[in-house]
């Protein structure tokens, strides 16, 4: 699928980096439908989570 | 996305509830809707757009079938729905959407607010869940803003083959192939890195390395001064031991004893007195702070005065209580006894008495506050009484102990000039020791205040200290979040332009492809060019540009190849749902399309007249339908039925 394809594109990248761009293209294409989506604390609870495994 | 069956209840023209299976095989993948100008292929094509998306309806009023609302009742409920089933990644989904209305008295439906849009979820395990976000999983399966890219008007196919049309591909390209998605995903990280790293600017003053360097030489010097103080002690020991064994020695000699033995009088008198003095002074500080009255004192002396001013005038009569003046008026009689008459003067005094108390609680309060004053009156005098008397005892105390030091200069003076030179060498000796030891004293108290200083700073900066690494954690963390943010964003900017020239170029050689595969003059277009400004052009075999002169079929053409490469590209396996796509084409192409079309595409369904297809294209499509339905209206009821098959004999 094109999602992996492009997820494989970030393969040279560290893991965390990878984990969040999978998770915030998941979270943008979820509102892809709004002209301004509201996805900013989303966005921060992602790289809190992505943070919080690597410590 | 792989569409399994559509159900259709009193939508439009399609009164009652409808079924369409979608032909879901590999090889026969293409499922045929026939149908005549007005049967009702766009209202079937409508009610899959708008079961899924809920838009691209002008006037939602003119969903309700008219044959349903005309057969209900004034004030009585109707509805449409559709129900979509499809499979997606291995799963199954339902979707429905439902509008309800009330029948008018003029017979229109009254159209209630919102529509029911439920999504229910079959996972391989069989498990059917209802899906929480229906909007949020669509955009994740086949967004709305690609939509038409899938389900097209095949009337209005050409936009993209328009030479003005530079943006809709662009706006094409960036949608289906998830560019928008890259774009925002980069624009929302690096806002939230930009405030991470405001909020990190904000609580960050690197002050941690100060406060422990501060602490560091805070202890350092404390340390020192203890140290310091320690050779003090030891010296001042070292000198009162001198000084006893001194004044044993005085003690011992015959014309100085008695002298000794004075001196140790006078000293333990001396010692007894500084230690009143000690207990003295404490009492007084104590008496002073507990004695706020004697501060507030001209104010309550001020409140007492009012209190009595008002008093003298009898607006406030002292011990002269409401009550009892309306019972001697109540009597008309005197505590004495002796009886008075209405109107007289001692009426009228009582009656006027009367008129000037306050109300009772007033009244009581009056005098609670009068009494609580003058009881402050007394706690401030036993004060300055017992602080005059502390004074004048630190005056007496201070003087007797000026006395005893005088007698001590007077003792060491008589030995130093006694005319024993070993009585006047120790006693030489006492006094330089007495110097050392004041002078050790006095150093010592230095010391002392020095030593409390620093501790209290050390406990300040202890405080400070665990303040700043709070503020150091949070700032780490902080930082790393930023910094994740950043690199996220900035991996996603240097792949970004990587990915879309891959996609812009893969779609450029996938449509010059297909287009060479339908277009019937394949030898005259050279090739298809989809530059970084996206426009979309076709080049002939002149290698220049030929779009401005490409026929309307043509356009169709190249915009079909176009959306089939990006539907190809996007490896989305959507279905490609078309409404009327052959009516401006030529029968070559025709011919083409419906050769090459199953092939390019996961499943095809197709909305046509019957004038579309017929001849060589139905022999080219025939081998790749697995199912064929017929919309047939009646003209007597104006309502259509799907009917299975393609029996034109029913129409």
């Amino acid at each position: 699928m094109l999602r992996d394809r492009l997820l494989k594109l970030f393969e040279e990248y560290d893991q965390d980096v990878r984990q969040v761009i999978a998770d915030i293209l998941a979270l943008e294409q979820e509102h892809i439908s709004m002209e301004r989506p509201r996805v900013k604390e989303q966005i921060k609870q992602i790289i809190k989570q992505v943070v919080k495994n690597e410590a | 996305m792989k569409l399994e069956r559509i159900t259709i209840e009193n939508f439009r023209q399609y009164y009652g509830r409808q079924r369409l299976a979608f032909s879901r095989d590999h090889q026969r993948n293409v499922t045929v809707i026939h149908g005549v100008n007005g049967a009702g292929k766009t209202s079937l094509f409508l009610a899959i757009n708008w079961c899924l998306y809920g838009e691209g309806v002008s006037s939602v009023g003119e969903l309700i079938s008219k044959e349903a609302a005309s057969r209900a009742q004034d004030g009585e409920t109707v509805s449409t729905s559709v129900e979509l089933a499809f499979l997606h990644n291995d799963e199954r989904y339902l979707v429905s959407r439902r509008l309800t209305g009330t029948k008018q008295s003029d017979s229109s439906v009254l159209v209630n607010s919102g529509e029911d849009f439920t999504m229910m979820r079959t996972s391989q395990d069989g498990q059917a869940k209802r899906v929480n976000n229906p909007i949020g999983a669509m955009n994740a399966i086949l967004p709305s803003n690609v939509r038409t890219y899938f389900l097209f008007d095949g009337e209005k196919i050409d936009n993209f083959a328009k030479p003005e049309a530079g943006d809709e591909v662009r706006y094409a390209i960036y949608n289906v192939l998830k560019l928008e998605v890259l774009t925002r995903g980069r624009k929302h990280l690096q806002d939230v890195a930009a405030e991470y790293r405001r909020e990190l600017k904000s609580i960050s003053t690197g002050e941690l390395r100060d406060l422990i360097e501060q602490e560091e030489k805070a202890r350092a010097d404390k340390e020192s001064a203890l140290a310091q103080k320690e050779n003090l002690v030891r010296e001042i020991e070292s000198v009162r031991r001198k000084t006893a064994d001194i004044d044993h020695r005085l003690s011992e000699m015959q014309n100085a004893s008695a002298l000794q033995q004075q001196r140790e009088r006078i000293e333990r008198e001396l010692a007894q007195r500084q230690s009143e003095m000690r207990q003295l002074v404490s009492d007084i500080r104590e008496t002073a702070t507990s004695g706020f009255t004697i501060v507030a004192w001209t104010a309550i002396e001020r409140a007492l005065t009012v209190l009595d001013e008002k008093r003298e005038k009898g607006e406030i009569p002292s011990s002269i209580r409401q009550q009892f003046l309306q019972d001697l008026i109540d009597r008309m009689e005197c505590i004495c006894g002796r009886s008075f008459e209405p109107d007289g003067p001692e009426h009228r005094r009582l009656l006027e008495l009367m008129h000037n108390t306050v109300p009772g609680s007033l009244e009581d309060d009056v005098l609670a506050t009068n009494a609580s004053l003058r009881a402050l009156d007394e706690q401030r005098q036993s004060l300055r009484s017992d602080l005059d008397k502390g004074m004048r005892r630190r005056v007496e105390l201070r003087e007797r102990m000026k006395a005893l030091d005088e007698e001590l200069d007077d003792v060491s003076r008589q030995l130093e000039g006694s005319p024993q030179e070993e009585i006047s060498k120790l006693e030489m000796q006492r006094r330089d020791f007495q110097a050392d030891i004041d002078s050790y004293l006095l150093q010592q108290g230095s010391l002392d205040s020095r030593i409390e200083t620093l501790t209290k700073d050390i406990s300040q900066l202890e405080k400070q200290i665990e303040r700043a690494k709070k503020d150091k954690n949070k700032q780490r963390l902080l930082a790393r979040k930023a910094a994740l943010a950043q690199r996220s964003a900035d991996a996603i900017d240097e792949m970004y332009q990587a990915f879309a020239d891959d996609m812009r170029r893969r779609i450029e050689a996938k449509t010059g492809e297909i287009f060479k595969q339908l277009i019937w003059k394949s030898s005259h277009f050279q090739n298809i060019r989809l530059g970084p400004d996206y426009n979309l052009q076709v080049i002939d075999r002149y290698d220049r540009p030929a779009r401005p002169e490409l026929s309307a079929g043509e356009r169709q053409v190249l915009s079909l190849s176009f959306v089939t490469a990006m539907s190809r590209i996007s490896e989305g396996k959507a279905p490609l749902v078309m409404d009327t796509p052959f009516g401006r084409l030529s029968s070559y192409h025709r011919s083409s399309i419906t050769e090459h079309l199953p092939e390019l595409t996961e499943q095809l369904v197709l909305f046509v007249t019957d004038e579309e297809l017929r001849d060589q294209a139905r022999e080219n499509l025939e081998p790749r339908i697995g199912a064929e339905y017929r919309l047939h209206f009646n003209r007597e009821t104006s309502c259509t039925t799907i009917l299975k098959g393609n029996d034109n004999d029913r129409d």
